[in-house]
């Protein structure tokens, strides 16, 4: 099992439709998994139940996709759901803060 | 600590703001005379250089385009030329730049420039943002022109001008700069004039008195009276418990992926877990993020964690419900690394 609690993990995802601008509906479906309908694309999304390394399963309208993080999740969702969707990679700053 | 760093300003505001009249003021003060000057005009005709006067040798106009979109590299170039002149003894001494941007700019891109162009980094230093309002205009400028919307979210001071045509600032100018940044002081310029000493030492370190002011810097106690309607927002995290280095980087990280330019402005003061003994810093702007300035003690009793948000269109619930599902990941993780280690 993922060790991020998936009410957790859903309520990210019933926040993030709306800060994206994208349609769609979150729920809890029985089985234990995180369900994006009425949007684009569907999706569904597990926590991964023994892989150390992947922690969720991602499927895209059939197609499955191991996320290491929620970050990678996230990643995944945002790109189905938001077509014109540019990620911007963090860059730091050369120039210090403060004098030290 | 390095005292060679020298201190960059930004003085923003819309069109017709009074940003060159304070500017004019300001150089004829003899407090202000080791500072040097760059312009940013935009238009054929240059006229905002004709109406300071200022030594030719500490002065530079760039009419060549805006400073947030077409010539960030001419500034950084300006910049770097400016501190070799200075090096070689060509110019007036100077130990302080501000850079009057046009009013239409956009401050964030030349924040972003200043953090991260390397042919000046390691000789300047962010100094504070300065944006100037009319209080005439202001409230219907606020109202139709996002770019000033945006000079004021980003802004460390903001300064009424015009009052001697308008006398005190309308309510509803105050109130609506209140909702697009609660936190910054708003001060009044008489006729141009104004204490040079309260207006540029509006960022995190003060050059003067040569200290870190992260709570003026942070002013989060101010920060209450954001309009949640509205597309500028902010707000600020407080969270008790001590963070991990590896969560707040997720989410720095994850913060700028999504959010990409509506993230104005991030400012804060946290407590890493392992290091709770000496707050970290941080401060953001759009994708771009200075690294953590470790301070030697906490400037108060109140070790909470703090972070203030700047943002366009960025829910505080998202922020919010991202910090906890990041830091609930990266818990599991170690609670699990624990347990297979032990295993």
């Amino acid at each position: 099992m993922s060790e991020v609690p998936v009410d957790l993990a859903c309520e990210l995802l019933v926040q993030s439709l709306p800060a994206w601008r994208v349609a769609g509906r979150v729920q809890h479906s029985r089985d234990g998994a995180i369900v994006i309908c009425g949007a684009l694309k569907d999706i569904r999304i597990d926590p991964a139940s023994s892989d150390p390394m992947f922690r969720w399963m991602v499927t895209i309208d059939g197609r499955k996709r191991w996320a290491i993080s929620l970050v990678g999740v996230l990643r995944q969702v945002r790109e189905a759901l938001d077509p014109g969707y540019a990620a911007n990679r963090v860059r730091v700053a050369l120039t210090p803060l403060v004098p030290y | 600590m390095r005292t060679d760093l020298i201190p960059i300003s930004i003085l923003t505001g819309f069109l017709g703001s009074g940003k060159t009249t304070i500017l004019a003021h300001l150089l004829r003060r003899r407090g202000f005379s080791r500072t040097a000057v760059i312009i940013n005009e935009f238009g054929e005709v240059g006229l905002d250089h004709e109406l300071v006067e200022a030594s030719e040798d500490s002065f530079i106009e760039l009419k060549t385009g805006c400073l947030c979109c077409k010539i960030r590299t001419d500034l950084a170039q300006t910049v770097q030329d400016m501190l070799q002149r200075r090096d070689e003894g060509n110019c007036s001494p100077f130990d302080r730049i501000v850079i009057e941007t046009s009013g239409l700019a956009d401050p964030a891109p030349i924040l972003q420039t200043l953090m991260t162009d390397t042919s000046i980094a390691g000789r300047v230093m962010l100094g504070g943002v300065v944006t100037t309002v009319d209080t005439v205009t202001g409230a219907t400028t606020l109202e139709q022109e996002d770019i000033s919307q945006k000079q004021v979210a980003v802004a460390d001071r903001i300064v009424l001008t015009k009052l001697d045509l308008n006398g005190p600032a309308q309510p509803v100018l105050l109130r609506r700069l209140a909702e697009l940044n609660a936190g910054a002081p708003v001060l009044s310029a008489d006729r141009g004039k104004i204490d040079s000493q309260c207006l540029f030492s509006a960022g995190l370190y003060d050059p003067h008195v040569r200290s870190l002011n992260v709570n003026s810097w942070l002013a989060e106690d101010r920060r209450s009276h954001a309009r949640h309607d509205a597309d500028i927002q902010t707000y600020t995290i407080v969270r008790k418990e001590p963070i991990r280095a590896i969560t707040l980087t997720l989410f720095l990280e994850t913060l700028a992926e999504h959010c990409g330019a509506d993230l104005l402005r991030l400012k804060g003061i946290v407590n890493i877990a392992e290091r709770p003994d000496r707050p970290a810093v941080i401060h953001g702007v759009q994708h771009v993020f200075h690294a953590p300035a470790w301070l030697k003690d906490w400037p108060s009793d109140n070790r909470s964690s703090r972070i203030v948000f700047i943002t366009r269109r960025v829910p505080q619930r998202w922020v919010e419900a991202l910090f906890e599902a990041i830091g609930a990941e990266v818990a599991g993780v170690s609670v699990e690394s624990k347990r297979r280690a032990a295993v």
